[in-house]
């Protein structure tokens, strides 16, 4: 059992090398934007996962944090804050918005917790678009967290650190007690409660923990690409994008998100051309083949395959698909 | 005053469309407890093929919505079949995506087919108004206004009255036991399905006039469905229609008073309040 596992151990920390020595192998900065954007979302998908996968609550509202992420960093700068401290601020008042929009929200279940989460998400890009201080429509110009020649290296490089931390947050959470008091809202919430779980308190920190990552990424992202309005940070698309990322690889798996983000994020850079502006049709036939044929996603349907294998033959095959299913 | 009462005037004209959007939008959760998130998308599909009957066959807006309702309903009708109906069992949370995959696949469709342009049906009803005292409106306006509100009354008896309206009723009451009674869930279900959505194509219909059409016209309208719905109680098609009536009203004098670009804000913020302090809609008879 510990040789399985450190066997995995080792094979994520290779994988995670190869991942951070991208920039080796791909020269030229239009690629590495496509790396640092898959890397990058996958992080989200990850960060997202914490509360729509092992929570099981359908937030549809992320975009929320990933702009106040990015407008927190403009806007302290703007302060003349240094732009580090800046990014750690923006992310703590996204953590903020996040525990206002979830004592509100969580009080409402099911298609009524999505709802609220996008009436927010709504909220703050219309309030963006129409204040002065963000620039309304028009919006900001990001301070960079880079300079250099070498910028898209190093924005690439700490959306492999991001994604490290995030997954290295979902492992943990899927580990512990909280993970699996999260789980078990997911199953079943009364019963949940019923045994002893504080649900609003185990549901409002694992947004908070989402919150924080998902304004890091954000505060990221508009800082690579340098110019924010409210259309491009805190739309409803970013909360949908991020959401289908995790249930597309498989949502409540720590490998699913990651899969998700570059099987997404690929193929929208594949079909670019073909579909330019259109380019949210290839997001939408995945959406509804997943749905339809694995609604566990990617990673879930290919764990019940493997599981249905190994039933009969050895039962040593056991722990390895059980480990995988975290 | 005057202008006070003009903007109610404005707001009711505009209410009654987004009262036939809601309706559906509420036609369809009652029966089906699917939150569909493509229904802007849907009133798009209804606007652009309203848009090519106009194209091609000269057809005025105001009778092209009644065969792009109908086109819509059988779209809807085959949605349901493939789409909708083999996940019927699952979770909320898969439903909601799948209907984010119908809307997307819609909205980005009519980009791929039709280019993002901004496109416009030049009717001289556009032009005309009509005034009645201080009082004046447009009339193309009032045209939509009358043909909604018949639509809106129609759907009403049909909902009371008829026996398919009391199979949908019962079913919304209660899934389990209504099929007892010997109702055929699937083609009720499938039944309201398409008649929301094609509620929805009517209502894209009779707004094409008065918009510039291009393929995201409808997210704006998802959400204000779900505003209208909220407001009127999940799953009850009356309280929708008074919804849109009072979501059409509240813009228009939020329009007047504060700016047009606050009237959206307004719907949201009225909505957010709507789910955390009355999730059951202020218009009551409940059943969520």
């Amino acid at each position: 059992m510990s040789l399985i596992k450190n066997w995995k151990f080792w094979a994520l920390v290779i994988a995670a090398l190869i991942w951070a020595r991208m920039p080796w192998f791909v020269s030229n900065n239009y690629q590495l934007q496509v790396l640092f954007r898959i890397t990058l979302f996958a992080a989200l998908g990850l960060a997202w996962d914490l509360v729509g996968g092992y929570a099981g609550q359908l937030s549809l509202g992320h975009a929320a944090f990933f702009g106040v992420g990015a407008y927190g960093l403009a806007l302290f700068t703007q302060l003349s804050i240094p732009v580090w401290i800046s990014l750690f601020l923006a992310a703590v008042v996204a953590t903020l918005v996040a525990a206002v929009i979830g004592i509100i929200s969580f009080r409402l279940r099911g298609p009524y917790f999505a709802l609220a989460t996008i009436a927010f998400g709504e909220v703050l890009r219309l309030v963006a678009t129409n204040l002065n201080v963000t620039g309304g429509a028009i919006g900001l110009t990001m301070p960079s967290l880079f300079t250099g020649r070498t910028f898209w290296r190093q924005f690439y490089l700490a959306s492999v650190a991001l994604v490290v931390l995030a997954f290295l947050i979902n492992f943990l959470v899927s580990r512990s007690r909280f993970g699996y008091y999260l789980m078990a809202i997911r199953e079943d919430e009364d019963t949940a409660s019923a045994v002893g779980i504080n649900t609003p308190r185990c549901k409002l920190q694992s947004l908070l923990l989402s919150a924080f990552i998902t304004a890091l990424g954000g505060a990221l992202y508009a800082s690579a690409f340098q110019f924010i309005v409210p259309d491009s940070v805190l739309t409803l698309d970013i909360s949908i994008q991020v959401s289908i990322i995790a249930m597309l690889g498989g949502a409540g798996t720590l490998l699913g998100p990651i899969i998700g983000s570059a099987l997404l994020l690929g193929s929208q850079e594949v079909f670019k051309n073909q579909f330019q502006e259109s380019h949210l049709l290839i997001y939408g036939v995945l959406i509804v083949i997943v749905v339809l044929f694995m609604p566990e996603g990617i990673v879930g349907g290919l764990q019940q395959l493997f599981r249905k294998r190994a039933k009969s033959p050895s039962a040593s095959a056991q722990p390895a698909t059980s480990g995988a299913a975290q | 005053m005057v202008r006070f009462l003009q903007a109610c005037i404005d707001g009711l004209l505009t209410g009654a469309l987004y009262a036939l959007i809601g309706m559906g939008l509420a036609l369809i959760f009652g029966v089906m407890r699917i939150v569909n998130f493509a229904h802007g998308a849907f009133m798009m599909a209804g606007m652009y093929a309203t848009y090519v009957l106009f194209d091609y066959f000269r057809l005025n807006p105001y009778w092209g919505f009644l065969p792009a309702g109908a086109c819509l309903f059988i779209f809807g009708y085959l949605c349901y079949l493939l789409l909708i109906r083999p996940v019927r069992n699952r979770s909320d949370f898969m439903q909601i995506l799948m209907t984010i995959g119908i809307g997307l696949i819609l909205t980005d469709g009519a980009q791929l087919i039709f280019k993002a342009d901004y496109r416009q049906t030049n009717i001289a009803l556009v032009n005309r108004s009509v005034h009645l005292g201080p009082f004046g409106a447009n009339a193309a306006e009032v045209v939509s206004f009358v043909i909604a509100l018949i639509f809106v009354m129609g759907l009403h008896l049909f909902v009371v009255k008829s026996r398919t309206g009391q199979a949908l009723r019962a079913i919304s009451q209660n899934r389990e036991v209504a099929p007892l009674m010997g109702i055929n869930l699937v083609r009720i279900q499938g039944f309201s399905f398409a008649l929301g959505i094609a509620l929805a194509g009517v209502a894209g219909g009779l707004l094409l006039p008065r918009l510039y059409l291009f393929p995201g016209v409808g997210e704006d309208y998802t959400t204000k469905a779900f505003v209208m719905v909220v407001l009127g109680g999940m799953g009850s098609i009356e309280g929708a229609a008074l919804g849109g009536l009072v979501l059409g009203i509240t813009e228009s004098l939020t329009s007047l008073y504060a700016g047009n670009e606050w009237a959206l804000i307004v719907d949201f913020i009225i909505f957010l309040l709507v789910l955390s302090f009355k999730p059951s809609g202020i218009f009551g008879s409940q059943r969520a």
